[in-house]
């Protein structure tokens, strides 16, 4: 019960990648750990999930393990979480914290094991959205920041960067706007079309605000869905061979 | 950390239905166990300290907190005279120190009650000896209270565990 104001910056790890942002995790030393950390963020609806895939089948092909994480994955917390949204009696501090623990259980149980063992990690959301979400729904920023200071800086974030009306023209192609998705929790009104475009355009702006803070690597997510995925093998072989050579050179395409 | 979150949720939730309401409406909350609690477990498994004061720092402050000072081997003939089994995570088994629950338990709430010697300076809390009588503890808890508070009526919200 101190107030984030007369904490000294816990900051250890300054935001180097591969290590805590913060205060660190005593019992879980993780230095010097082979694997890679490569985050894709980006709000809903945006082809994160696609571009995974696809350099998840690239980079097996040419010989890296990886590991898929992704938010609310966590067999612990993802019923509970379920729950919560159904019922919509939570309060949205509490939210925070569950998924908070959700993104704990997975950090503890995926992804520290998968780091130490040389994994490549690719991490769907990370805690960009918790920042972003929560700080639209007007969390403390700072003590957000400590909260999430256990968490571990990836080697490589991307950032899928999107304006609202695109963003709108593909949700709606897919598969509709949803309640949360369109933070209708924060009662900005019945019309959930209206809602969708409020919401997602301050989620965009807290994305935004964080790309500097956070180093994000900005991709255009408007471009075919190639183009990206050329975009981002690019980047990620120029991060992973100087430290590994792939096993298998031929790229798969 | 996990579990330390886990309970960081819970109290969040409780704290927003049940304490902050009455706070609102001019009653008084009895909470057994709050924030320290969570202090000392949590700082006893590994979880950086700093970091704790910071998740908790929501949380109200309470206008008093009597913390039950006991020695470690009272509290282990205390329950085990009313013969209660000792709970996995009250002993700290899963932090494999010891595979005699007793033993656990000992090595456990001995480093717990360590924190709380330490949240006690910090944070100003009012020890009372949990050694004499309840009757004796209670006169003196009645002291305690009534420099605080002038009042006939008191409810009691919650009684669960943090």
């Amino acid at each position: 019960m101190t107030s984030p104001s007369d904490a000294p910056d816990g900051a250890n790890g300054n935001g180097v990648a591969g290590r805590y942002y913060g205060r660190a995790i005593p019992y879980l030393p993780i230095e010097g750990y082979p694997g890679k950390l490569i985050a894709i963020e980006g709000t809903d609806g945006v082809g994160r999930t696609t571009q995974i895939q696809l350099l998840r089948e690239w980079l097996e092909v040419r010989g890296y393990g990886v590991v898929e994480t992704g938010w609310t994955r966590s067999p612990l917390m993802q019923p509970t979480i379920e729950l919560a949204k159904s019922s919509n009696t939570l309060n949205k501090l509490t939210f925070v914290l569950l998924y908070a623990t959700d993104f704990a259980d997975r950090l503890e149980k995926e992804i520290i094991p998968a780091l130490k063992a040389g994994f490549v990690v690719l991490t769907d959301r990370y805690i960009f959205t918790a920042l972003a979400r929560a700080g639209v729904r007007g969390i403390d920023r700072q003590w957000l920041r400590n909260l999430y200071g256990f968490a571990i800086a990836p080697h490589l974030v991307f950032y899928f960067s999107i304006d609202v009306k695109s963003l709108i023209g593909r949700v709606l192609q897919s598969r509709g706007m949803d309640f949360w998705e369109s933070g209708m929790d924060l009662k900005h009104g019945d019309d959930i079309y209206d809602s969708f475009k409020t919401y997602q355009q301050k989620l965009l702006r807290e994305y935004a605000s964080m790309a500097d803070e956070f180093h994000f690597r900005v991709v255009d997510a408007r471009r075919p869905v190639d183009r990206i995925q050329d975009e981002l093998r690019r980047q990620v072989s120029a991060f992973l061979e100087p430290s590994e050579k792939p096993a298998e050179t031929i790229t798969a395409h | 950390m996990t579990f330390s979150l886990l309970h960081a949720t819970d109290f969040a939730d409780r704290l927003l239905y049940k304490i902050i309401p009455p706070l609102k409406a001019g009653m008084i909350v009895l909470a057994d166990r709050y924030a320290y609690t969570a202090f000392a477990r949590d700082a006893t498994r590994g979880v950086d300290r700093q970091w704790v004061r910071e998740l908790y720092s929501f949380a109200v402050r309470p206008d008093l907190s009597l913390y039950f000072r006991v020695p470690i081997d009272v509290s282990v003939d205390r329950l085990l005279a009313r013969r209660v089994k000792l709970k996995f995570y009250e002993s700290g088994m899963d932090l494999g120190w010891s595979a005699n629950p007793v033993e656990s338990f000992r090595l456990f709430q001995g480093k717990v009650l360590d924190e709380y010697d330490e949240i006690v300076r910090e944070f100003s809390l009012e020890v009372v000896d949990a050694r004499p009588s309840i009757t004796e503890q209670q006169r003196v808890v009645r002291a305690l209270v009534a420099k605080h508070v002038s009042t006939s009526h008191v409810e009691i919200l919650d009684d669960e565990s943090v």
